[in-house]
């Protein structure tokens, strides 16, 4: 009895193998641990479903992703995913359109091209924090907001903590600042709230620091905290909750909230998207959201 | 101890031609050995299989009658043989002591800074066994002149380690190319100082009057082979000549045969720039205006005046009775022609071919005509004498003396009215400067005036019409040649001396 | 025939790596469908490599032309935001393209700035301006034209030559044209001898009567005007301007003219030698990727290789 189960588990494998379906995943963003961690969560689900799995970086290189699209195609692969803006890539989506190749995209973005957009729901995630931090200075005081509008999924953050901010009268966004992001971001955006803290001196002046990403959160954290000026009760909040931020929120100081997004879930639910797309059906919603959560010192260490 | 050394049956060929055959030589502690020859006739390749930097096809190295290896410049370095290149390799930016001491284990304190106490005192004892105390080491050298930047180069060769042998062999090439004659006299009394030690001296010359001053023995070489090897005291000038080049003597220079025309081509009237002082000459079409004195007197600067580099401050200068040339472009566009100092750095591009070089000041329209450009360069070079394998041979490849005549090419390929030479024979071999002195005399008698600047009194004396004596930049006299020795010559940029030492 | 395996080298190394994807990947590599597929792919870097081979005739560098790219897309995409016209726009990079060239030009040849320092300081320059007048946004979407990004999208057919359903992109053709435009400036003109002229010793040069300032500031100028059409292709090929997508141009186009100029008689740039090093690069990038060798690995083997050709070439030449 078990030996006729493990035979057939052989031959499933064999057989898997033999038909081993393609699947290309190109990105040109493969040294930022968020998309490592969805490359992980896809790779997990690719390797139980016996694909042959292609992983390639293109090391920022947009136009390099429509190339290697086109080498795909021309392979003729089962299935694409890609991890950029479809805009920027439609010259390669209509090669892969053209061979009639499924591509999904994961947290890219939303296009008539792509089977499926995964991603987590950017404008919720940024309610959250927009709304903790207006929350939590009781509707008034002046904000510093970090963005980065030349990257879409964190433009909308901007865009939503614009609009909450906003709403509230007494609150005034006194800086809208864009961080230098090549040396991860921290850095720059130290330097930059170092700045804006000399020039605003007073105690309470600043009442909160809102970040559309981690890193610059942290890079005011540190500013604030070397400035000695961490006991003023300045609010920090970031989003995607990485280690480095989820540290900082255990430790109790300013930096008091970010949003986690299951980045491996994402991983995952593309693999789950590829393989219905492959096995040929539709799929209506031009976007599959998966959960997010919002990250405070009551549920860091969980 | 100093020893006798041996090289037998040197043969080197490149890609099939022999550039040397069997050549043997035998150097004496004590005597200076005179190596001769034409470009080409095998004078550097005989160096460079001694310095080990280019591996011998045969060859068998003694000391003293035993074997010798001499496979890398490391191997020439160990059996006491040191080099001194026409083309100076010092370091401007250091000082003179740290290029007496480049390549030496540093004096420092604490192993980890530089003791320039102790740096001066080796310098100063390497120079002091030279004979020479004018020199500080603590200048840096590339505010030195050619002669003690030499000087301070023969003294690196000196140094060695503590307790180690003196230098057994001193190879010294073309070292007075660049040299005044007074800077020359230094160098000699410094090649005296190490005979006198024990070194045998090999010695690379073009110059046969030095070469017949300072040396004891000649080896004489021709097309690769070996010709002669003689005391110096048992031949002559002209035998030499002979010898190397397989003909008899030319009387050196070719004499004017049509005399100087009558309309002033280019004038100078109380000139005076950052390095010249009142300078007055008016130049006739056809003659040869000379401009001499010690090394860097303002010579270069007299000849770059009507390529517009040297800015006059005061006075007027004309050329072709209307203000002269503001740059070199407009100085080529109209006839001026100027032969550099430095055939390396300034006058050729050595990786490009014989045809770009001579007739890069001459393209003209917009898209290249490669078929004339070739018939053109054939021409011209008929013109010179030049002897390359075709119109596109790269210029690295030829001999100095048919780099030299690529340079004239250049020159006169546009029929110049004006022709501006500095030291056009530096580094050229006898045979070669004949061909150059011949090509000048008849572009003049052809109606080109020429200025030409040298440190070779003879060949100054031998073509010029007049002669422009400078001290420090300043105009002393315009003196006429005819009938003068160099001596002559070369006292009166010693007048000078002695006139602005007086009240 | 030592020197001429030297110099022909880096063309064997490419017909290698042709025999080899060809043998390793029997179905897809040395299709039609591929080969114009590289062809397009090449074409930004191409364009870059080509005019960069005009500089470095003249012992030049222009470090800028990566974000000059980026720029003269962002240029020609605000341009388009505004309601210009295509001609407008493309007219406005490469204007973009040749002020940036001139004002290379002018700090290297007329103040004298070493070309790496000068063109490392536009570098930034141009990245900033880009940043500035774009806001850092990724333009995109319904500002870019369609006739704009259908260039990088469209062809001449190929299928009265038996080749159903391919088309000869334009973005090939165009790094076809700007390879001849180029061939003729460096080759055929006076321009460009001049300019190798330079490279082989600008004080000779110089002393010969040629106007070195004016030639020094042409090419850097017509460098800065191959970036921009280079940063043009880009734009149209991801339908989108971003400040730094032009970035990574630059150094592939500088090795691309290096492992050309293995190929040089005495180690001088040409251009078609420049291809040859642009389709080194682009055919392992294709032919590697088809391998599915992972992308990190792939960066060390084009940097081994460029390493290897270059230090073989001057192997070669030390003897």
């Amino acid at each position: 009895m078990k030996k006729l189960a493990l035979a057939m588990v052989a031959l499933g494998l064999t057989a898997s193998v033999s038909v081993a379906e393609t699947v290309t995943l190109i990105t040109p963003y493969l040294a930022q641990p968020g998309t490592q961690m969805y490359v992980q969560g896809f790779e997990a689900e690719a390797k139980a479903a016996g694909w042959d799995l292609n992983v390639i970086d293109t090391a920022g290189d947009v136009a390099a992703v429509i190339s290697r699209i086109e080498d795909a195609a021309n392979q003729n692969v089962d299935a694409i995913v890609i991890n950029v803006d479809p805009a920027q890539v439609a010259a390669g989506l209509q090669v892969a359109a053209d061979a009639g190749i499924p591509v999904i995209g994961m947290d890219s973005g939303t296009d008539p091209l792509l089977v499926t957009n995964v991603t987590s729901n950017g404008y919720g995630m940024a309610t959250e924090t927009s709304v903790y931090v207006a929350n939590r200075i009781a509707g008034q005081g002046n904000v510093v907001m970090f963005v980065f509008d030349a990257f879409p999924p964190v433009q909308i953050r901007g865009v939503i903590a614009d609009a909450i901010f906003g709403n509230y009268p007494d609150i005034e966004v006194i800086d809208r600042i864009t961080p230098d992001v090549q040396d991860g971001g921290i850095a720059d955006s130290r330097a930059k709230m170092e700045a804006l803290l000399a020039a605003n001196p007073e105690a309470g002046s600043i009442a909160a620091v809102w970040a559309a990403w981690d890193q610059p959160a942290l890079g005011a954290l540190q500013a604030i905290e070397d400035a000695g000026r961490a006991d003023e009760g300045i609010v920090i909040v970031g989003i995607d909750a990485n280690p480095q931020a989820r540290d900082a929120i255990a430790a109790g100081g300013g930096f008091e909230a970010s949003v986690a997004q299951d980045f491996i879930g994402i991983g995952s639910a593309t693999a789950a998207a590829v393989a219905r797309a492959m096995a040929g059906e539709e799929i209506k919603a031009s976007v599959t959201y998966v959960p997010t959560r919002l990250i405070t010192a009551a549920n860091v260490n969980e | 101890m100093p020893s006798t050394l041996s090289f037998n049956g040197l043969r080197k060929s490149y890609g099939g031609a022999p550039a040397l055959s069997d050549v043997s030589l035998t150097l004496a502690p004590g005597r200076v050995h005179a190596l001769v020859g034409e470009n080409g006739a095998g004078k550097s390749t005989l160096i460079k299989l001694i310095a080990g930097v280019v591996p011998a096809d045969t060859m068998t190295v003694t000391k003293d009658g035993a074997p010798i290896t001499l496979n890398s410049a490391g191997d020439a370095l160990a059996a006491g043989f040191r080099f001194i290149h026409q083309e100076l390799n010092i370091v401007p930016q250091l000082s003179v002591a740290e290029n007496i001491l480049l390549g030496q284990p540093g004096a420092t304190r604490y192993g980890l800074f530089v003791d320039w106490k102790a740096l001066s005192q080796k310098a100063n004892s390497a120079l002091a066994e030279l004979g020479i105390d004018d020199i500080d080491v603590r200048v840096h050298a590339g505010g030195l002149g050619v002669g003690d930047q030499m000087l301070v180069k023969i003294a690196s060769a000196l140094v060695r380690d503590e307790g180690a042998e003196a230098p057994g062999l001193y190879v010294f090439d073309e070292p007075t190319a660049a040299l005044s004659d007074t800077e020359s006299e230094k160098l000699f009394d410094v090649i005296e100082r190490l005979k006198k030690d024990g070194a045998a001296i090999l010695y690379v010359s073009h110059r046969l009057g030095e070469i017949m001053q300072i040396c004891d023995d000649v080896t004489v070489l021709r097309n690769g082979a070996h010709v002669i090897t003689t005391p110096i005291a048992d031949t002559s000038r002209d035998e030499i000549v002979h010898q190397m080049t397989g003909r008899e003597l030319m009387d050196g220079y070719p004499p004017r045969i049509q005399s100087i025309g009558a309309n002033p081509v280019c004038a100078a009237k109380n000139i005076s720039s950052a390095k010249l002082d009142q300078i007055n000459f008016t130049l006739r079409d056809g003659e040869i205006l000379g401009v001499a004195g010690l090394s860097d007197c303002g010579q270069t600067e007299i000849l770059r005046l009507f390529l517009g580099l040297e800015r006059a401050l005061a006075g007027s200068l004309t050329f072709n009775t209307s203000a002269a040339p503001r740059n070199p472009v407009q100085a080529w566009q109209r006839g001026v022609a100027y032969v550099p100092r430095e055939r390396r750095s300034e006058g050729l591009m050595m990786t490009l071919g014989v045809r770009q070089n001579t007739l890069l000041p001459h393209y003209r329209g917009l898209f290249a005509n490669r078929r004339a450009e070739i018939e053109k360069t054939r021409g011209l070079e008929t013109d010179v004498k030049l002897k390359a394998v075709g119109p596109d041979q790269v210029v690295h490849e030829l001999s100095g003396g048919n780099q030299q005549k690529v340079v004239f090419a250049k020159a006169i390929a546009k029929n110049p009215r004006l022709l501006l030479l500095d030291e056009p024979t530096r580094g050229v071999d006898v045979g070669a400067k004949f061909e150059i002195y011949s090509l000048i005399r008849h572009l003049s008698e052809g109606g080109c005036s020429v200025i030409m600047s040298s440190s070779d009194l003879p060949e100054l004396i031998g073509m010029c019409d007049r002669i422009l004596i400078l001290h420090a930049g300043r105009q002393y006299d315009i003196i006429e040649p005819q009938g003068m020795q160099p001596g002559d010559l070369l006292a009166t940029f010693y007048d000078h001396h002695k006139t602005s030492e007086l009240p | 025939m030592t020197a001429h395996m030297r110099q022909f080298g880096t063309l064997l190394g490419l017909i290698l790596i042709i025999v080899f994807f060809t043998v390793n990947l029997p179905d897809t590599f040395l299709t039609a469908r591929n080969l114009i597929n590289v062809s397009q792919q090449i074409s930004m870097l191409a364009v870059v490599a080509f005019t960069m081979t005009i500089v470095m005739v003249m012992n030049d560098f222009d470090l800028s032309v990566g974000s000059m790219a980026s720029l003269s897309g962002i240029v020609a995409a605000v341009l388009f935001s505004m309601g210009y016209p295509i001609w407008v726009g493309v007219g406005g990079a490469l204007l973009a393209g040749l002020v940036g060239g001139l004002f290379n030009g002018f700090l290297v040849a007329v103040i004298g700035i070493l070309p790496f320092v000068a063109t490392l300081g536009t570098l930034t320059i141009f990245s900033g301006t880009a940043f500035l007048i774009s806001d850092g946004r990724t333009i995109f979407g319904r500002d870019i034209p369609a006739g704009f990004s259908g260039f990088a999208r469209s062809g001449i057919p190929l299928d009265t030559i038996g080749l159903e359903g391919l088309k000869l992109p334009y973005l090939t053709i165009t790094g076809v044209i700007v390879l001849l435009l180029v061939w003729i400036i460096l080759e055929q003109m006076n321009f460009g001898r001049r300019l190798y002229a330079i490279g082989g010793n600008i004080e000779a040069t110089r002393l010969s009567g040629i106007k070195v300032k004016r030639l020094r500031m042409g090419a850097f100028a017509l460098t800065g005007i191959g970036a921009a059409i280079a940063g043009l292709m880009y734009a149209s090929r991801v339908a989108s301007a971003n400040p730094t997508q032009g970035a990574g141009l630059m150094l592939d186009a500088i090795a691309a003219v290096f492992l050309g100029m293995t190929m040089g008689k005495e180690g001088e740039p040409r251009v078609l030698a420049t291809l040859v090093g642009v389709l080194i690069l682009g055919i392992l990038d294709n032919g590697l990727t088809q391998m599915k060798v992972d992308s990190y690995i792939r960066e060390i083997l084009i940097g081994a290789i460029v390493i290897a050709a270059v230090a073989t070439s001057a192997l070669g030449r030390r003897r």
